[in-house]
């Protein structure tokens, strides 16, 4: 009986003192909780560095501003499969277009090669633009069809399958149309940006080579 | 009388200064200088970067200091006493279930479907049924790991529905485990830092998820 008595006490004591450092801690962390910090490293500044501070202000600001592409250049967002011609802070377009469709696409047989089919993500610039584009089809475009490879350039350009128009922007990516309307808006492309007709001749005709874009 | 003139726009010059300076937000000047100098450090580059602006509600992808996208914030809380100084750098991303991408491999697989979910004439590109990775896919809650010790967890607010279990594991973590790890933690000499972010817009969350990316730099304000 005094047994069960003291093993009790010490249980009802062990877990007010769980209570009382939970609670100890909860308090730290609710001070500390309170208000977002200001960012860490921040000095005080001096009245007479105020100047000084504030010069130095206006010079980033004027040189980030000196980064900014100059004209029009092209934003896409991969995610919203959404393109956006725009003029330092103005939009002049929006299209609905479709980009990578995240697949990879593995090699059956010997060379065991494998492709993954994401629209790249950076800064790049228009590098050449093509009328009456034809499409030089890879290896990739064979292995997905489950047909062999051929072994001269004739048996893989294929003409009307990009549209009317291309702009390349490097590493055989392209800006171009498609005969997937339907599809505009969903990820479903090898990497190129599919663009609808009426877009992809508005662009082709306002951008000009070594224009900007952005793929994010 | 030139001497006195000179003295005198001295003096002027002085009190403007002295009064310029007594109306300008001294921590808040500092703070900016502060933040232009780290985002320069990676506007100079033609790299995308984060801003977290916890302040101001928003995370911002940007580039060459141009805002690509925004994300309001819907509500907020943290842990710890986190110190910010210059440009962070996300680790990793963390989730219960990622994304998976589909691998085809002709001859064993079949190619990705392309069947519309609804049939019907007038069926959009957005009831099509396709086997591709999309924004739609990307996990509603997750967590980034900062190379600063900070740890956030983006959480949508719609469409991201926990069990009682979760919600209990959740509390347990938020508010035991967590002011616990902050009194005796084996962070405690670095200082815990958990930052816990609620997106109204669940596609919002998911967008986050798709567009930062692992070893994406970024600053925090």
């Amino acid at each position: 009986m005094m047994i069960k008595r003291l093993l009790m006490a010490a249980a009802a004591l062990a877990y007010l003192g769980f209570l009382a450092v939970l609670g100890a801690s909860y308090f730290i962390g609710l001070k500390q909780a309170s208000t977002w910090p200001a960012t860490g490293s921040t000095q005080a500044i001096s009245d007479k560095d105020v100047p000084k501070v504030d010069k130095n202000v206006q010079q980033l600001e004027k040189r980030m501003s000196a980064f900014q592409p100059k004209g029009l250049y092209i934003v896409i967002d991969t995610a919203e499969n959404r393109l956006t011609l725009k003029n330092g802070d103005q939009v002049v377009r929006t299209a609905v277009v479709s980009c990578g469709s995240g697949v990879v696409l593995e090699e059956p047989g010997g060379k065991k090669r494998s492709w993954v089919f994401d629209t790249p993500r950076g800064e790049f610039s228009v590098k050449s633009k093509i009328t009456n584009p034809y499409w030089v089809k890879p290896d990739w475009a064979f292995i997905e069809e489950g047909e062999m490879i051929p072994k001269t350039m004739e048996d893989r350009i294929e003409a009307g399958t990009l549209g009317d128009y291309a702009l390349g922007f490097g590493q055989g990516f392209f800006i171009h149309g498609t005969l997937y309307t339907r599809l505009l808006g969903r990820n479903v492309t090898h990497g190129c940006v599919r663009v609808g007709d009426e877009d992809l001749k508005y662009l082709f005709k306002a951008v000009p080579i070594g224009a900007k874009i952005y793929i994010y | 009388m030139k001497k006195l003139a000179a003295f005198a726009a001295l003096v002027a010059a002085g009190l403007i200064g002295l009064g310029w300076a007594a109306g300008v937000d001294k921590a808040a000047l500092a703070k900016k200088q502060d933040s232009l100098t780290a985002e320069y450090g990676l506007a100079k580059e033609a790299k995308f970067y984060f801003v977290f602006d916890v302040l101001g509600r928003k995370i911002e992808l940007r580039v060459r200091g141009m805002v690509l996208k925004t994300w309001p914030i819907e509500a907020m809380r943290f842990w710890g006493q986190p110190d910010f100084s210059g440009s962070v750098e996300m680790v990793k991303k963390t989730t219960l279930k990622s994304p998976e991408r589909i691998v085809i491999k002709p001859g064993e697989t079949e190619a990705p479907i392309v069947k519309p979910a609804a049939a019907g004439a007038a069926s959009t590109s957005a009831d099509y049924d396709l086997e591709t990775l999309e924004l739609r896919d990307m996990p509603k809650r997750f967590g980034l790991d900062l190379d600063n010790g900070l740890h956030v967890t983006v959480t949508a607010k719609t469409g991201n529905s926990m069990g009682f279990g979760a919600r209990m594991k959740e509390a347990w973590r938020w508010y035991v485990r967590m002011p616990l790890m902050n009194l005796f933690g084996p962070k405690k000499d670095k200082g815990l830092s958990e930052l816990e972010l609620i997106i109204a817009d669940e596609k919002d969350a998911q967008s986050i998820y798709w567009h930062l990316f692992d070893g994406i730099k970024g600053i925090i304000l």
